[in-house]
């Protein structure tokens, strides 16, 4: 059914804004900054979450042995993304964490466009490609069926959000990181180990978007050093739309994104006289985006940031 | 320290704008390439769009080569990205070409310069090839660079010879004459359009097909060429931004519409993905595309995928004796085929058509060499001889009218490009 696969089509592509946008919402909330650098911590995850599937046996995979492999690409990702964000929130945040607003931005920029060079240096500028182990083909009712890759990705990323929210509501650490974003100094005083909880929240958001690499790779397939750049831009417009420092909010930012550029612009085609294609997709998407903001400010559940401001 | 609510959100509209900016600047599609009008560089536009060449207003210079000096030859190639697959064996192919060639005991190197196929490239290479003092250019290799950077070249009365721009425009530019400084070897997409819309009509039988395009010139440009040709019906034709992964709403909507084949207009990089996704959603009608995505590395990255796809280049299948020379010489040199990346034979003869029309007007001066680039432009428009991929002679705008069957066929069958005939 063409409208059904179409919205699967958006919250399949809305899942991955929707992973990545958690990372900038997560760190905004505690620095108030924009980690520009975050979409090529999710490119990372893909490369790791790619080389351990190789390491694996590539496309001799099968059975069992592809849930072993999959998880264990997940957490390669998860890992290496988070190993970057650390070693990135050292060198290229923390000294800056008081510097003018600015600084931080301009930083995370230049990091930005350094891990994409490295990468690019490093694979010489070629795709790689995820061995296509996933099966094939459909599940579900008659019309309404979605492919399992799609399936895969849209469940595995409900799953992780809802881990995300059960951590953060009802951890210690969880508890540490709601403190320190309400007021980083009480909490400090408080005995929250601040610096620890930072870090924390780097390697909550990166491991997210390595898991999204992955994800991505095995949907997509080929992964390259500047493919988390374009991905980045939008997950980022997804927070801001959601309400940035949101958690909830970058989760909803990043599906209404994704089904804005495919169920929104098939919508619009509807209309008498209207004929958009497929290269309108960004032009929709961002002028949904500024309506939103001009309507909405502070974005769907963007109410702390005003509180705060 | 706590900021008004104001600036709050002042601020956060300043961050947007930036990050739409940036999004624009990574899609990279310019609409002046796919309109076709010409791309403002701020150069001398020749008065009045008559269909006769003229000389570039500025005059052409005369380079002195020292005493052991070498001859430099620029190439304007793509070096990094996905498309270097595409872009490095095409400088090696214009290389083996100078290779052990001495004019006047002044040997030939080159100067490579990465154009990233994208108009910003095309325009900072021709700067730095330029500066550096080349007397002639080998590429750039895709139509974005050509259009954006033919002005430049233009002013400083420097030849590019592209073995591989197919867009119409490159020679035909809107609102003025033809670039006297630019010609190319391949055959342009004013064939090879009507060639791919008679495969899908007559060869594939397509009544219907549903049509996917990259937003750049060469893109649009074939993708407008095969449209104007094809007799059937085209029941959508959608476009996508360099560096697009997501191809699912395309493919839902081909899905929804029931094409006979599928037409894709673009490069390898993004070909890849959407036929990845096309087969794997279940649709199995023929996928034509052309010259963009014929490389070994479309192949190897698409898999199983790949198989059973139609693709053209704008050249006949090769033989005879310069072409086996090219090939054997290619395959000592570097150790691989010649014919695994498209444009290979294209850049040799163009190397090779400016080092014959070199050798014609470089003059001895004492020990040195000297080389006017205006008689070298006229040598190279009247050049007349056989190349690897066959006779070459340009025509009055600077396109190839030597050859005669100028589109083959190839299909992917169990991981190769196969010749297809009828």
């Amino acid at each position: 059914m063409f409208w059904f696969d179409q919205f699967v089509n958006g919250l399949t592509v809305g899942s991955v804004y929707a992973l990545i946008a958690l990372g900038y919402t997560l760190v905004y909330g505690i620095l108030q900054m924009i980690n520009f650098a975050h979409g090529e911590i999710f490119m990372i995850g893909a490369f790791a979450g790619w080389a351990v599937l190789l390491l694996l046996g590539g496309s001799a995979i099968a059975g069992p042995m592809l849930i072993v492999a999959l998880l264990a690409a997940m957490i390669a990702a998860a890992l290496a993304s988070s190993f970057s964000a650390v070693v990135i929130e050292r060198v290229a945040y923390r000294r800056l964490r008081n510097a003018p607003r600015l600084a931080p931005l301009i930083s995370a920029i230049g990091v930005s466009i350094a891990l994409q060079n490295v990468a690019l240096k490093l694979t010489g500028g070629r795709d790689r490609v995820y061995p296509r182990v996933f099966p094939t083909g459909e599940v579900g009712l008659g019309d309404f069926s979605v492919g399992y890759i799609q399936a895969f990705l849209i469940g595995s990323s409900v799953v992780m959000m809802v881990g995300l929210i059960v951590f953060i509501q009802r951890t210690r650490t969880g508890r540490a990181m709601r403190a320190v974003s309400e007021d980083r100094a009480t909490a400090s005083l408080m005995g929250v180990d601040v610096d620890r909880t930072i870090v924390t929240t780097f390697i909550v958001g990166a491991a997210l978007a390595g898991v999204a690499g992955v994800l991505q790779g095995l949907w997509i397939p080929n992964i390259r050093g500047t493919m988390g750049f374009l991905p980045g831009i939008k997950a980022f417009t997804a927070a801001v739309v959601g309400g940035i420092g949101s958690v909830p909010g970058a989760m909803a930012g990043g599906y209404f994104l994704g089904l804005s550029e495919t169920v929104g612009r098939e919508l619009l085609n509807e209309l008498p006289g209207v004929s958009l294609p497929n290269e309108w997709r960004d032009v929709i998407a961002f002028s949904l985006l500024v309506i939103v903001l001009i309507v909405r400010p502070t974005g769907i559940f963007g109410e702390r940031v005003s509180k705060r401001a | 320290m706590r900021l008004s609510t104001r600036w709050v959100r002042v601020s956060w509209l300043l961050v947007l704008m930036l990050a739409m900016a940036l999004t624009v600047v990574a899609c990279g599609s310019s609409d002046d390439e796919a309109t076709g009008t010409p791309v403002a560089t701020g150069t001398a536009v020749a008065g009045g769009a008559t269909a006769t060449v003229a000389p570039p207003e500025s005059g052409y210079p005369v380079i002195t080569v020292g005493a052991g000096e070498p001859i430099k030859i620029g190439i304007s190639t793509i070096l990094t990205g996905d498309l270097q697959a595409l872009g490095i064996p095409i400088a090696q192919a214009a290389e083996l070409a100078g290779k052990d060639v001495t004019i006047e005991g002044h040997a030939i190197t080159f100067e490579r310069k990465d154009d990233q196929c994208s108009s910003e490239g095309g325009t900072s290479a021709a700067q730095q090839l330029i500066d550096a003092g080349v007397v002639g250019v080998v590429g750039p290799v895709c139509s974005s660079s050509v259009i954006a950077s033919q002005p430049l070249y233009e002013e400083a009365g420097i030849t590019t010879i592209s073995p591989s721009s197919t867009a119409v425009a490159s020679t035909a530019p809107a609102g003025r004459a033809p670039y006297a400084t630019f010609f190319r070897v391949t055959y342009n997409d004013a064939i090879q359009g009507p060639a791919l819309a008679k495969f899908a009509s007559e060869t594939l039988t397509a009544a219907k097909v549903y049509v996917v395009f990259f937003n750049d010139a060469y893109g649009q440009g074939l993708k407008d060429e095969f449209e104007k040709a094809y007799t059937g019906e085209v029941l959508g034709s959608e476009g996508f931004e360099k560096g697009a992964t997501d191809f699912s709403s395309i493919v839902t909507n081909i899905e929804q519409a029931k094409p006979d084949a599928v037409f894709f207009s673009g490069f390898f990089g993004e070909a890849v993905p959407f036929i990845t996704q096309l087969r794997e959603s279940g649709q199995t009608m023929p996928f034509l595309s052309a010259d963009g995505v014929r490389d070994e590395q479309f192949i190897t990255l698409a898999g199983a995928a790949a198989e059973g796809a139609y693709l053209s280049l704008p050249s006949p299948t090769l033989s005879g004796d310069v072409y086996t020379t090219f090939k054997t010489g290619y395959l000592a040199a570097y150790g691989k085929e010649a014919d695994t990346s498209p444009f290979t034979a294209e850049s040799y003869d163009a190397a090779s058509v400016l080092i014959a029309a070199l050798k014609q007007v470089a003059e001895v001066d004492g020990a040195t060499l000297k080389i006017d680039l205006g008689k070298l432009r006229d040598a190279i428009a009247a050049s007349d001889l056989t190349g690897a991929i066959g006779r070459i002679a340009f025509d009055e705008k600077g396109d190839n009218a030597g050859g005669e069957t100028p589109v083959s066929f190839f299909i992917v069958k169990d991981g190769q490009f196969v010749p297809f005939e009828g």
